[in-house]
């Protein structure tokens, strides 16, 4: 693969979109409260949208800029949508009481995450220096924060998060790496993460209908004795 | 393609025809369909077999047939003995199963799976290449394991029998596998012409690891101790037809492996492969016949029996590998048809045993010799069955294993001047364990011939017991007529094994003779006919003279000497445990048996006993000691694993995202 020429503003555009997506994983590590999460997670989806875009006014591919409108629509618009109306249904918990780490803690494992994608990325980048790839490990960072979200969070919506955010890091890195992937891959995708997040969504509401509660740590009963 | 391709692919095509239709016919026609067509693949099996120990080699290579590994078949004389011992014992267990509907195994899963396990026995040896052989071999466990699980909606210790044979074959298919991999992955090719071309070049650093684990694996299919726990339990559990199938066939497939890998495949090897084989084949006889002894479930003292003469089949396999590898090719060619011999004879009487005692426990609903006797009148067809097989078992001069152990011993014999320290201890030792296991034989058939079929009815099933049906009687008399053909003209096949043996080991034919067995290169001559001949006329003399005598003098009919305590009853006969108890004495320290004697005594008296209860059991002790602990070890390694599984969503993820993290790290720092 030809690594992509990129004009310089393109690149600082690049740059501040990763970086975006960066923080707004971190954010959602960050903030407790229910509904800001959501807010940070639907301006995660807009930052990765903003990335695919980015990529594809550099390419000049038009085929690109289709995909950063559905992109835009999916994770920005949809996603978010479907959390808001999940919470919404999910009782009148509106925070994450008591996550299994503590945020403090929490970050701290980010910051060493971040580190440890950075380092595992440095063959990746050396396999074609460029702008884009230089960006890789901003994905696989956002990757490792989502499956820290999903184990140290006990609120369904969290979890769901958490979910997004891993798969939202995957998205990124395929767009970063391989300069656009197939149109019908992305969309084969993003369907199957609306259908995961409806299952899920659905599997919310029995879990409160069942318990009264919509924390994960109900389920531990059901186990193998 | 010639006679041996055409008799082999018809056979398969009919087995697999066979088991097709078994899935298709309506349930009344289901067993004759699978019965004829199950005769109908052992008999184009057996020709196939007969075809190639002469000589006549086919082979095939097809590797589109079978999914990523291909099909290789390549049929040489010594497939040509397997398949041929297999053909026959299909043909008298296929001839019993048209009639085994009486027996309520209909079922389309477990009549379907009759016609492919023969056709799995057929095609192991016939196998040209370590895919095929395993494919074939699994196919082989697989089907014989629906069939060994038939009956367990009647029987619980069933499922039990199943689990450990389910679990036992296929740690045995695990050891064969790595042992051929390592074997193929040094030749570079997985077809057996290229492991024998590359075999010379193969370091002993991964000879014989491929050795130890093919002999694992291939031994504990033929029972060998320490690794045959599953024979005893699989075997008398199956319906008998398929423990006739497998006692008399199936086990037989592992002796052909460890000769087929180790003889022929890797060149033969150092001598202590070979000690290893000889020393764990003694072992077997004599603890296999050892327990046949004591024991009293009729089934289970056979699956013992084919414990037992596995080893001793073992122990001719060791002999040879041993004696080729100090460089004495005629007794290696003389220990090898003396194995290939009594995997013959074997066959025949252990079909035969099997099926009477199938025949015995469709009449009686019972395999506890306790609780048989008196058969004799009620079903003389099956007694005279069981008396030939019996006969043939217990290694007596007008029985078939004679033959095959008087040329085992004669190998181990002539071998003694062998030099070396190791021979010097292992030949006499093998020869011991030979002479006491052919003992013990005779005590066990006396037993379960004398106490399962003459005397009295000991249980209300043997009183009220009734012949099979024609079916299972046809199938008696045909293996009876094997039995007693291999005891009196060995010499039909005799020269011919020994080509194939002599073909093995690169040796001129080890035996020759018509009439009489001469053995080449060492002195040694037998002629079974003669022997046979000479002792009928012997006893008819004797029986004759006596009842010559007896006419002579007047007699006087009086009722038989039961020392006034009324009319004798069954329960003042012999049983089995009771004929077994001196044995289980003299092997006491062996055997380890539990007894517990409890007595009780009324509440008015101490004197008075009201009822004395009496417990034998008689545990596998090799089972207790080894399998046992591992068992154990493994529940609790299990039970240890459930607290990692506490139910929390969140260590779960947890256990993958460390891991995961773990992983990262480490590429980090060790790139």
């Amino acid at each position: 693969m030809e690594p992509v020429v990129m004009s310089p503003p393109a690149a600082a555009l690049l740059d501040v979109a990763a970086g975006a997506l960066l923080l707004t994983a971190v954010l959602v590590v960050w903030r407790r409260d229910l509904p800001t999460i959501l807010r940070i997670f639907t301006a995660h989806g807009l930052a990765l949208g903003a990335l695919v875009g980015v990529l594809a006014w550099a390419q000049r591919s038009v085929e690109l800029g289709l995909v950063t409108i559905g992109v835009l629509a999916v994770r920005g618009g949809l996603l978010p949508w479907l959390l808001r109306r999940a919470l919404a249904g999910a009782g009148p918990a509106r925070r994450e009481v008591r996550p299994v780490v503590n945020v403090t803690a929490s970050l701290l494992a980010v910051a060493a995450l971040v580190l440890l994608a950075f380092s595992v990325s440095v063959p990746l980048v050396e396999l074609g220096e460029s702008p884009a790839t230089r960006a890789v490990p901003v994905a696989v960072a956002v990757v490792l924060i989502g499956l820290l979200v999903l184990v140290t969070r006990r609120h369904t919506i969290s979890q769901l998060v958490g979910f997004l955010l891993v798969d939202n890091g995957i998205t990124a890195a395929g767009f970063l790496t391989t300069s656009g992937i197939g149109l019908v891959v992305e969309v084969g995708v993003a369907l199957d993460v609306l259908l995961a997040v409806l299952v899920l969504q659905v599997l919310a509401g029995r879990i409160r209908d069942t318990f009264g509660d919509v924390d994960l740590g109900e389920l531990r009963e059901l186990r193998d004795r | 393609m010639n006679a041996v391709g055409w008799g082999l692919v018809s056979a398969v095509v009919v087995a697999l025809a066979a088991t097709v239709a078994a899935l298709a016919v309506p349930r009344r026609h289901r067993p004759a369909v699978t019965g004829v067509g199950v005769v109908a693949a052992g008999l184009l099996g057996t020709v196939a077999g007969v075809v190639a120990t002469t000589g006549t080699t086919w082979s095939v290579a097809r590797p589109d047939l079978l999914p990523l590994i291909g099909l290789e078949l390549d049929v040489d004389s010594l497939s040509g003995v397997f398949l041929a011992v297999g053909g026959v014992v299909a043909i008298a267990a296929g001839t019993y199963a048209i009639g085994a509907a009486r027996h309520g195994l209909d079922g389309p899963g477990v009549q379907a799976a009759l016609p492919a396990f023969v056709a799995s026995l057929l095609l192991v040896p016939a196998a040209g290449s370590v895919g095929t052989l395993l494919y074939c071999w699994e196919l082989m466990a697989l089907t014989s394991l629906v069939l060994v699980v038939a009956e367990h909606r009647e029987r619980p210790a069933v499922a039990s029998a199943g689990l450990w044979y389910a679990v036992m074959t296929h740690a045995g298919f695990v050891a064969i596998m790595v042992g051929l991999l390592v074997a193929a992955g040094a030749a570079g090719d997985g077809s057996f012409a290229a492991i024998r071309a590359a075999a010379s070049g193969l370091s002993p650093a991964a000879a014989s690891p491929a050795f130890l684990a093919c002999l694992a694996g291939f031994g504990s299919k033929a029972g060998m101790v320490p690794l045959h726990p599953w024979l005893p339990r699989a075997h008398p559990e199956a319906p008998s037809h398929v423990s006739a199938l497998m006692s008399a066939a199936m086990v037989n497939l592992g002796v052909y492996g460890i000769v087929r890998v180790g003889v022929d495949l890797l060149g033969g090897g150092p001598s202590w492969w070979w000690v290893t084989v000889l020393v764990l084949g003694a072992v077997s006889a004599v603890y296999g016949i050892l327990q046949a002894a004591v024991g009293s479930d009729l089934k289970r003292l056979l699956g013992y029996s084919t414990t037992e003469n596995m080893g001793l089949v073992l122990v001719g396999v060791g002999a040879c590998g041993m004696f080729a590898a100090a460089g004495s090719r005629a007794l290696a060619g003389l220990a090898l048809t003396a194995a290939l011999l009594h995997v013959m004879t074997h066959a025949a009487f252990k079909t035969v045993l099997f099926l009477s005692a199938g025949s015995v426990l469709h009449a009686t609903g019972t395999r506890d010799l306790d609780a048989l006797g008196g058969l004799r009148s009620r079903m003389p067809v099956t007694t005279a069955a069981f008396g030939v097989g019996a006969l043939a078992a217990s290694a007596l001069p007008p029985g078939a294993a004679f033959v095959s152990e008087w040329l085992l011993l004669q190998a181990l014999i002539h071998g003694l001047p062998a030099p070396g320290v190791v021979p010097a201890v292992v030949l006499p030792l093998g020869v011991a364990a030979i002479a006491l296991t052919a003992g013990l034989a005779v005590a066990t058939f006396v037993k379960a011939f004398g106490i399962g079929f003459l005397g009295r009815p000991r249980g209300a099933g043997a009183a009220a017991a009734a012949e099979s049906g024609p079916a299972a009687l046809t199938a008696m008399v045909l293996a009876g007529l094997a039995c007693v053909a291999a005891a009196v003209c060995p010499t039909l096949v005799l020269p011919t094994l020994a080509e194939v043996a002599g073909g093995v080991v690169h040796a001129v034919p080890a035996v020759s003779g018509t009439v009489a067995i001469e053995l080449v290169g060492v002195s040694g001559v037998l002629s079974p006919v003669l022997l046979v001949v000479t002792l009928i006329a012997a006893a008819a003399a004797v029986v004759g003279a006596l009842r010559l005598l007896a006419r002579r003098r007047d007699r006087r009919r009086a009722r038989l000497w039961d020392c006034g305590a009324g009319p004798l009853s069954a329960r003042m006969e012999y049983t089995a445990t009771s004929f077994a108890e001196p044995l289980q004495r003299v092997f006491d320290d062996v055997l380890a048996p539990e007894q517990d004697v409890d007595v009780s005594h009324h509440e008015e008296s101490r004197y008075l006993v009201a009822a004395v209860s009496y417990r034998r059991e008689l545990p596998d002790r090799v089972e207790r000691r080894l399998y046992t602990p591992l068992l154990d070890a493994a529940t609790a390694w299990g039970r240890a694993g459930r607290g990692l599984a506490t139910g929390s969503v969140h260590r779960y993820l947890g256990y993958g995202f460390v891991t995961l993290c773990g992983l990262l790290a480490w590429l980090v720092v060790t790139r």
